[in-house]
């Protein structure tokens, strides 16, 4: 396991204001693989995630990173564990508009006050031609394109070689062509490198890239399944949102 | 949206504006009204000439009080631009369902208007306060004659009041012309990062700022070669020192981002001062704007001071042959130099009002930016020292430039009106003022960067990256 959390609980307010947004939640992520984690707005999918990359502390339960234990960690601790060991992927502000695209994807290292090694610097290389930025390393992110924009993220992500990384709605703010692409990269980087990958999406299309997706509502896991397709994906969405308006009507 | 628009949000934007114009009015009053007290506290067998006493101070009080708003201007104008730039969304809602460009930046500078009216009655009230206090504790105390008549209300006072405020909304209104340049398209939230800055039409001022600095330098040196020859040297030089004065002004984006450049060499390496140095001349014009009032401050502080010392130590050398009118001058001229700094220092401090907001408002609009770097492993220190960095860096380069000129501008006044008597003597570098700057500029560095680098830590990388 890479990351897992055990009897997550998330809560705001008290009493019968009390809301959920993580409800005794306990999974595992495996090593190596590309999960997904899928839900209706408000289902608690990004909290998840925040909770589960250190940037983010549970009302209850415990959160591993590999066979760290890091709930209680303090604020320090975590930001150190975040440079080197998570790497992160958003849908749109990524980058550091005052850097250059080498810049941004060398910040993780110098923020630890250690220079990219020969092999860190010849693998960063490697991650801009594969990405198809080697002729961008002096430009800054005003002057590239929100594809490009998002392939910086992803080097920079890639550049570490961290236990997981965590991507949020990365396709989000891309059209459908661009947006394919980079699912491709990412899904190339678990095939190739082995690198686990956890992302949050509420697009079929992009859940359908994952080994694993894991379906939220009203901040409980409702269902764990294997690789499916678009339209599996799709109904199993449909069924959640209308069983959550059922709920609603119950509770009304 | 109202047009009074108080919303704590709108209120936190315009706090730098409200001091400034209160520091201004609380400044003007009081000189207004110090000149008053002073000419009634003069002994009766003068009254006779208290008229034109009155007069001669308050001539070079307005001097004083035209540095001290010229300076306020400055600082309301960039404080206007920089939350035009926090705006963006806003205007570009207002352009979406039809606002002209036009209508939306006179609701802006009415808010200036509002804004700098409230500052202004605020400093009123406390300029009064003082003189009240002053007129009451004064004769008690044996600071002031007793059984004067001292005059409170001075109807020159509400003059001063009308003008803070209709400066106010003039540099409310230069501040806002961005407003135009918006595109209601940035309302769609499509826009992730605004653009730097364009320097488009700027090169008609860049070319006036050049001629000026120039024709400027050509006349200073000209008084200083005509200053061995005749005191008269003073006046040519003056006009240099006024023209090249204001071409730096003027050209101050061209000036300013090269300097900034230069201290953020000094201000370190490594991440975190890399990132800072790169902040600071992030929107060179932004940064050009809020820093040229400091320098204008500090040059002009330093200016009075060399050259105000460097006359005393030139008049002195002067009179060497005769100790006792040495000694008389030494003491008027020391007494002279220390209330022309204090009254000049004035403005540095409204200068330093804007740098101090400038930097907070600048933190307080890259919140998202902030909350990408904690997410990315900035620890709390480091984006504090991150912000320090980028405020000792603005001041640092406020302060050397303003000093640099100052030391510059005050060694030419007093060589080209005393060097016909004593020749060539280097400037007289008055240390006490130097070290005040310096101090100053230290506390202001790390004041200013405290309060925005606290609450930048204090949000939680979860909640910056959520922000708008």
């Amino acid at each position: 396991m890479v990351a897992l959390v055990a009897d997550l609980g998330k809560y705001y307010g008290d009493g019968e204001q009390r809301v959920h947004a993580l409800d005794d939640i306990s999974i595992g992520l495996a090593r190596g693989q590309f999960t997904a984690i899928m839900g209706p707005s408000g289902s608690g999918k990004s909290t998840l995630m925040h909770v589960m990359a250190g940037l983010d502390t549970p009302t209850s339960g415990r959160v591993w990173l590999g066979s760290d234990e890091i709930t209680g960690l303090g604020d320090a601790a975590l930001t150190r564990l975040r440079r080197r060991r998570i790497g992160f992927v958003f849908q749109s502000f990524n980058l550091v508009p005052t850097l250059d695209v080498r810049g941004n994807i060398v910040l993780p290292f110098q923020l630890d006050g250690v220079k990219p090694g020969r092999e860190e610097l010849a693998r960063i290389d490697a991650l801009l031609h594969s990405l198809g930025l080697a002729d961008r390393v002096t430009h800054r992110p005003h002057e590239l394109s929100g594809g490009q924009q998002q392939r910086v993220a992803i080097a920079r992500a890639l550049a570490t070689q961290p236990d997981i990384i965590f991507a949020d709605e990365p396709t989000g703010a891309l059209d459908t062509r661009t947006g394919r692409e980079v699912l491709g990269l990412l899904r190339s980087a678990v095939e190739q490198s082995g690198q686990s990958i956890a992302m949050v999406t509420h697009d079929p299309i992009a859940a359908s890239h994952a080994d694993r997706i894991l379906f939220l509502a009203d901040g409980r896991i409702v269902a764990d399944r294997g690789a499916m397709s678009p339209e599996q994906i799709s109904e199993t969405m449909l069924g959640l949102e209308r069983g959550a308006a059922a709920g609603l009507g119950e509770r009304a | 949206m109202s047009t009074v628009g108080a919303s704590t949000g709108q209120l936190r934007e315009h706090v730098a504006t409200i001091v400034v114009a209160a520091l201004s009015t609380l400044f003007a009053v009081t000189l207004i009204l110090g000149t008053g007290i002073l000419t009634a506290a003069l002994d009766p067998a003068l009254i006779a000439e208290s008229g034109t006493f009155r007069l001669v101070l308050l001539m070079v009080s307005v001097i004083f009080i035209i540095i001290a708003l010229y300076v306020g201007a400055i600082v309301t104008a960039n404080t206007f631009a920089t939350v035009i730039a926090g705006r963006t969304r806003i205007i570009a809602l207002l352009r979406l369902v039809g606002a002209t460009a036009r209508s939306v930046r006179s609701r802006v500078a009415a808010e200036g208007l509002i804004m700098g009216a409230l500052g202004a009655v605020v400093g009123w009230g406390l300029a009064e306060a003082l003189a009240f206090g002053v007129t009451r504790l004064g004769p008690a105390w044996g600071w002031l004659p007793e059984g004067r008549e001292y005059p409170l209300f001075d109807p020159l006072s509400f003059i001063a009041v009308a003008v803070v405020a209709l400066t106010t909304w003039a540099a409310a209104w230069v501040g806002s012309r961005r407003v135009a340049s918006v595109s209601p398209i940035a309302a769609t939230g499509a826009v992730v990062e605004p653009r730097p800055e364009a320097a488009r039409g700027r090169s008609g001022r860049s070319v006036w700022a050049v001629i000026l600095i120039v024709s400027g330098c050509t006349l200073l040196a000209l008084g200083l070669v005509l200053g061995f020859l005749t005191p008269l040297g003073l006046f040519v030089a003056f006009l240099g020192g006024l023209a090249s004065f204001t071409g730096i002004a003027l050209g101050a984006h061209l000036i300013m981002p090269p300097v900034l450049r230069l201290a953020g060499r000094i201000v370190g390496r490594g991440p975190t001062g890399a990132l800072a140095a790169a902040n600071a001349v992030r929107y060179p014009e932004r940064s050009a704007r809020s820093t040229i009032g400091l320098v204008i401050g500090v040059t002009l502080v330093t200016l009075f001071a060399v050259a105000l010392d460097s006359y005393r130590s030139m008049t002195l050398l002067a009179f060497e042959s005769d100790p006792a009118m040495a000694r008389a001058l030494d003491q008027t001229l020391s007494i002279t130099t220390g209330i022309f700094t204090g009254l000049v220092g004035f403005s540095a401090v409204i200068a330093a009002v804007g740098l101090v907001n400038t930097l907070s408002l600048g933190v307080l609009q890259r919140t998202r930016e902030l909350g990408l770097l904690r997410t990315l492993g900035f620890t709390g220190a480091q984006v504090r020292r991150m912000i320090i960095a980028e405020s000792a860096q603005m001041t640092i380069a406020a302060l050397g430039l303003g000093v640099a000129l100052g030391i510059g501008y005050g060694w030419v006044a007093a060589q080209s009106l005393l060097g016909s008597q004593v020749g060539l003597a280097p400037p007289t570098v008055p240390w006490p003022v130097l070290i005040g700057v310096v101090v100053f500029g230290a506390v202001l560095a790390v004041g200013a960067a405290a309060l925005p680098a606290r609450r930048a830590i204090r949000l939680s990388p979860v909640a910056a990256l959520a922000a708008d």
